[in-house]
Parts: structure tokens; C-alpha cells; sequence
């Protein structure tokens, strides 16, 4: 029997709510110790990656989150079987754990930020020439002239890489307060400025979402993409050792799994 | 259904499937039945959520005036 994996939870108890995933088939929780690993029993593997598919997928990881914290498992995770699934969730437990207690109450949220590049740079040389005027160079000889326009190209890239990083840092200071983490790609092309999650707590949802606005009216210029409240799907850090516990932890971790919580999860297949 | 949830739905898709398909726990081992495919459909999405002219197009709307927001 195949089992599909949508995520895992800081819950060792049944899900109380009726949901469906994929093929229809109900969705239970297959606990470990005091986490669970949500699961529905899925034939064959998908063969077709679709929006529906994906859209099912995040359905289940959607509905879990709204009662648990979730570590939202990547797409297309199939595990062979129940011995098999234990078997990875004793491997993995110390890092789920340690996510499940770093994510708890917390949400995920993402800010695209587009400026338009071209202005931009015309803006700048624009500036540049106006300082160029001051100070009249001859630049007669062709290796002069190359290494001037090395130059000018090279003032132009850094005055563009400053008024974004200008841009980040006024974002920061308003986000600072009310995210617990962030990670944050400036200039991943010209005109995408920022592209950034941020991991927050719930009871700080309203004065982020406050803080975007301030932000969004005193640029109105940019463009602003706001998505979420997302699980915390960019923040789950699986240590390299996952899938590498001593012998001692693994002896500690089966002494946690009672008989008790293995019948539960056998109950409900 | 007007334009703009249109619009607001197809790029929540964009960053539905960013978070599906490249994020969250990745398992590995000899107990996952591992799709290729999967990071193969991701390739190709990671040009279409890195394209601004995408999102751009998405929006359908110039640089000046309100935003909208995904969701």
C-alpha cells in the first residue's frame, strides 16, 4: 500500500474533520511519538503533474494548518508502505520536532516587489551626466574612452544595486518588529526589486499586514505582490544528519513509540 | 467573473505551485518512490515565476496607479 504525504503535525490524535486528498481518498494521521504524519492511501503515483493535482495537494495542507502547525511536505511524496513511513519518521523526528516547536503559531507570507529598472537607470545616468557637466574630461585616446565607459557602466550598476538596497533596508526597519524570520532575494531580475517570505507570528498578523500598507503608500511608484497567510512552507531547515541518529537515539526514539500509538494509526487504515 | 480576481487568482497559482512543488520538507530515502517529473515541471515554472514581464502580464496594468493584491 502506497501512502501519499501531505505534511507532518505536532499531533499524535485523529483528525476530528472529514477531508478528502487525492483520488478522494480520506485523509488520517499516522502518528510517532507526539507528531503525526498526515497520509491518504493513493495506487499508483501521479503521472501527470496538474493544477488540480497541486491545488488538492495544498487543499489538505490549507485545511491541517487552520487546527495544527504543519510541516507542509513537498509535492509528490510517496512512501511505500506503513513500516516504511515509521521508518522515516524516526530518522527525521528530531528535526520535525524541532521545526513543529519553531513554527508554531506562526505564519508565512510573501512580498514580491517590482520597480521599473529602465527609469531607474535613466534616472541615474541622467544624475551622472548632470555631475559629468561640473567636471569635463578630454578622452581622446580609444583605450581612455573604453575605460570610461567601463567606468560609467560600473557607477550606474552601483548607484542601481544602492537605491535597491536604499529600498530593502526602509522595508526592513517597518518588518523588522513584527517578523520572526525572513529571507529576502533582492534583484533576482532588474525590475523584480524583491522577492521575499516572512515567517510571522499570529498575534502579529494585523500589524504586518499594516506595516506592508505603510510601506505600499509611501512608494506607490512600485508594484507590490502580497500573498498569504501561507503555511510555513520556505521556513521547515532539515538538519544534513536527518536519516543519520546514533544507535542510542535510535533506541531512545523506539522506547517513545508505545504499542498504544501504533495500534491507534493501524485502527484507522 | 471580472478581470481582476481572474488576474489575482492566476498569480496565487503562480505562488501555489513556487510553494507545492519546490518548497517544504523533501524526503529522501529508499522509502520514497521518487517522480522526477516533478522537478522537471518545476524548471520550467521557476522561468515563468522569475519572468516580471509574467507577473506584468498577469496584471495586465502599467506602472503607475493602485496595486492589486494576489489574495
Amino acid at each position: 500500500m502506497k501512502l501519499y504525504l501531505y505534511g507532518i503535525i505536532d499531533s499524535s490524535n485523529q483528525i476530528e474533520e472529514s477531508i478528502y486528498g487525492l483520488e478522494g481518498t480520506g485523509v488520517y494521521n499516522i502518528p510517532f511519538c507526539d507528531i503525526g504524519a498526515v497520509v491518504s492511501e493513493i495506487n499508483q503515483p501521479i503521472q501527470e503533474v496538474t493544477e488540480g493535482t497541486v491545488l488538492e495537494h495544498e487543499a489538505v495542507v490549507e485545511k491541517l494548518a487552520t487546527d495544527f502547525t504543519i510541516l507542509p511536505v513537498r509535492f509528490q511524496t510517496i512512501i511505500d508502505g506503513r513500516d516504511n513511513l515509521l521508518s522515516m519518521m524516526q530518522s527525521y523526528y528530531k528535526d520535525f520536532k524541532d521545526n513543529l516547536e519553531r513554527l508554531h503559531n506562526k505564519l508565512e507570507f510573501g512580498i514580491k516587489v517590482i520597480w521599473p529598472a529602465d527609469k531607474i537607470k535613466e534616472n541615474i545616468i541622467k544624475t551622472l551626466k548632470k555631475g559629468k557637466q561640473k567636471n569635463p574630461e578630454s578622452n581622446n585616446s580609444q583605450s581612455k574612452k573604453f575605460m570610461t565607459e567601463k567606468f560609467e557602466k560600473y557607477k550606474i550598476d552601483k548607484e542601481f544595486q544602492t537605491k535597491a538596497d536604499k529600498f530593502i533596508k526602509v522595508m526592513e526597519i517597518f518588518f523588522s518588529k513584527f517578523a520572526a524570520e525572513k529571507k529576502l532575494r533582492k534583484l533576482k531580475t532588474e525590475n523584480l526589486l524583491l522577492d521575499a517570505v516572512y515567517l510571522v507570528e499570529k498575534s502579529q498578523e494585523s500589524n504586518f499586514r499594516e506595516a506592508f500598507e505603510h510601506i505600499k503608500s509611501g512608494q506607490p511608484s512600485l508594484k507590490y505582490l502580497f500573498s498569504g497567510p501561507w503555511p510555513a512552507y520556505n521556513f521547515v531547515i532539515l538538519s544534513k544528519q536527518s536519516g543519520l541518529l546514533t544507535d542510542s537515539q535510535k533506541t531512545d526514539l523506539l522506547d517513545k513509540v508505545t504499542q498504544d500509538q501504533m495500534l491507534v494509526g493501524a485502527d484507522s487504515i | 467573473m471580472n478581470s481582476v480576481v481572474v488576474k489575482s487568482k492566476e498569480i496565487t497559482l503562480l505562488e501555489v505551485l513556487d510553494r507545492v512543488l519546490d518548497k517544504g520538507v523533501v524526503i529522501s530515502g529508499d522509502m520514497v518512490i521518487s517522480v522526477a517529473d516533478v522537478d522537471l515541471v518545476y524548471l520550467k515554472l521557476k522561468v515563468l515565476l522569475s519572468s516580471v514581464e509574467t507577473i506584468e502580464k498577469l496584471r495586465g496594468s502599467p506602472f503607475v496607479g493602485p496595486m492589486q493584491e494576489a489574495r
